[in-house]
């Protein structure tokens, strides 16, 4: 009878020197693949990782197979993983899987559903997979987002928004400043040259400072869209509109919130929390 | 997360014409709602499809290692993406066993004096093929 083929994750799992080792290194370059493909970068982290490992193999076909999404290969590692470690003796390996999967800041939606598939997988319960991942990444672990919803798409497309709403302020701002420079120069150049005139005799000058003065005041709306973009609305909101929104930020960046967390994150939350609440009072008087 | 495709009755690789007519048939109104804003837009369905493809490589093989009741599969998740379990056998009892196989056929192989028997047996064809092209000739 003749026998199959074997796979070149078969293949380097009979090399390997030390199986468990091998399969847990196929397992977090799963963790790397599944944000989409495999990059420069993730070789290198694996790379990292890999000093730590008995395995006495090459990484390239690892990197392939992973590259490749050989699902067979994972149940293998899989298979391997839970009959050699579980329990307490995982903790290591788990480690490692959440600083792969945090490597990029937050973890991905796939890459939340693959921790908890190995929390599961090596026996670790959740409260103290949760630990595991507060240890290591210093945040709690949530759930993971529901992409199926449309909140999920309204709230991400907002989060973006925004974002580039705050980059062009700050765009904005940067022109105004320079420009605000720019103006003082030319006011104090015009007013050494009135000095001079004064100096001379001429009485024109106050007039001409007058006028000078209010071309350079802001107009009046433009304030209030400033003050509407802080509370994330769009020109024409009502009163109840912002009100809503008004509560609705006043609660998130609420100064008590932040206590547990440090002075700066305190000071910094009452920073935002002063500038929403002194656009919704300007706001509320001239609406 | 569900499986808008399971729960419309399509499957994942289905045209965006026949998505917009499941869509159109579909009688549960939130569903209708969110499989149109998810699966309606391009950019949308990609990531969907991407995630979608995770998960249930996650429920195949979560059905083949019997993590099926795993206490973090739940919710719709564990709902949309669970499979019956299948009855493959392990891949690495299946992986013993193949090299078990070949281990005993390269044992016979030695046992039995292999390439000398081999020779043999090629030395005793050429001799009697003489014997027969002298017989016939």
């Amino acid at each position: 009878m003749p026998i199959a083929r074997f796979s070149p994750f078969e293949l380097l799992l009979l090399k390997s020197r030390k199986q468990a080792d091998t399969a847990g290194l196929m397992l977090l370059a799963w963790v790397l693949a599944s944000n989409g493909q495999f990059t420069e970068a993730d070789r290198l982290r694996l790379d990292e990782v890999a000093a730590t490992f008995s395995h006495g193999h090459a990484l390239e076909p690892i990197f392939e197979i992973a590259s490749g999404q050989a699902l067979e290969a994972v149940q293998l590692a899989a298979e391997i993983m839970q009959k050699d470690c579980c329990g307490e003796q995982a903790y290591p390996f788990l480690r490692l899987a959440i600083q792969m999967a945090i490597a990029d800041g937050k973890p991905t939606t796939a890459n939340h559903h693959i921790l908890r598939f190995l929390a599961d997988l090596l026996g670790v319960s959740p409260p103290e997979f949760a630990r595991l991942f507060n240890d290591v990444a210093g945040k709690t672990f949530e759930n993971p987002d529901d992409p199926s919803r449309t909140g999920y798409w309204q709230a991400k497309e907002h989060h973006r928004h925004q974002q580039e709403q705050a980059r062009q302020e700050q765009q904005r701002q940067q022109e105004r400043h320079s420009r605000e420079r720019h103006s003082r120069q030319e006011q104090s150049r015009q007013e050494q040259s009135r000095r001079e005139q004064a100096h001379s005799g001429g009485s024109g000058g106050h007039r001409q400072e007058q006028r000078h003065h209010s071309s350079h005041q802001s107009p009046p709306g433009d304030r209030a869209r400033r003050a509407l973009i802080v509370l994330g609305l769009e020109p024409g909101a009502s009163r109840s509109d912002i009100r809503k929104a008004y509560r609705r930020l006043a609660q998130t960046h609420h100064p008590d919130r932040f206590f547990a967390q440090g002075e700066a994150m305190t000071a910094s939350a009452s920073a935002r929390f002063q500038r929403i609440k002194n656009a919704y009072e300007y706001l509320m008087q001239v609406s | 997360m569900r499986d808008l495709y399971k729960r419309l009755g399509i499957s994942p690789q289905a045209s965006d014409n026949e998505i917009g007519r499941a869509i159109e048939a579909c009688s549960h109104t939130a569903l209708k709602a969110d499989a149109s804003a998810v699966l309606g837009v391009k950019s949308r369905r990609e990531e969907y499809d991407a995630l979608h493809a995770t998960l249930r490589d996650i429920g195949l093989l979560r059905a083949r290692l019997g993590l099926t009741h795993g206490r973090y599969w739940q919710d719709s998740v564990a709902n949309d993406f669970s499979l019956p379990p299948d009855n493959t056998c392990s891949n690495h009892d299946e992986l013993i066993g193949r090299v078990t196989h070949a281990v005993r056929l390269h044992n016979r192989w030695q046992r039995w004096h292999g390439p000398w028997l081999l020779a043999g047996l090629l030395g005793l064809g050429i001799a009697i093929g003489m014997a027969l092209c002298h017989w016939l000739l």
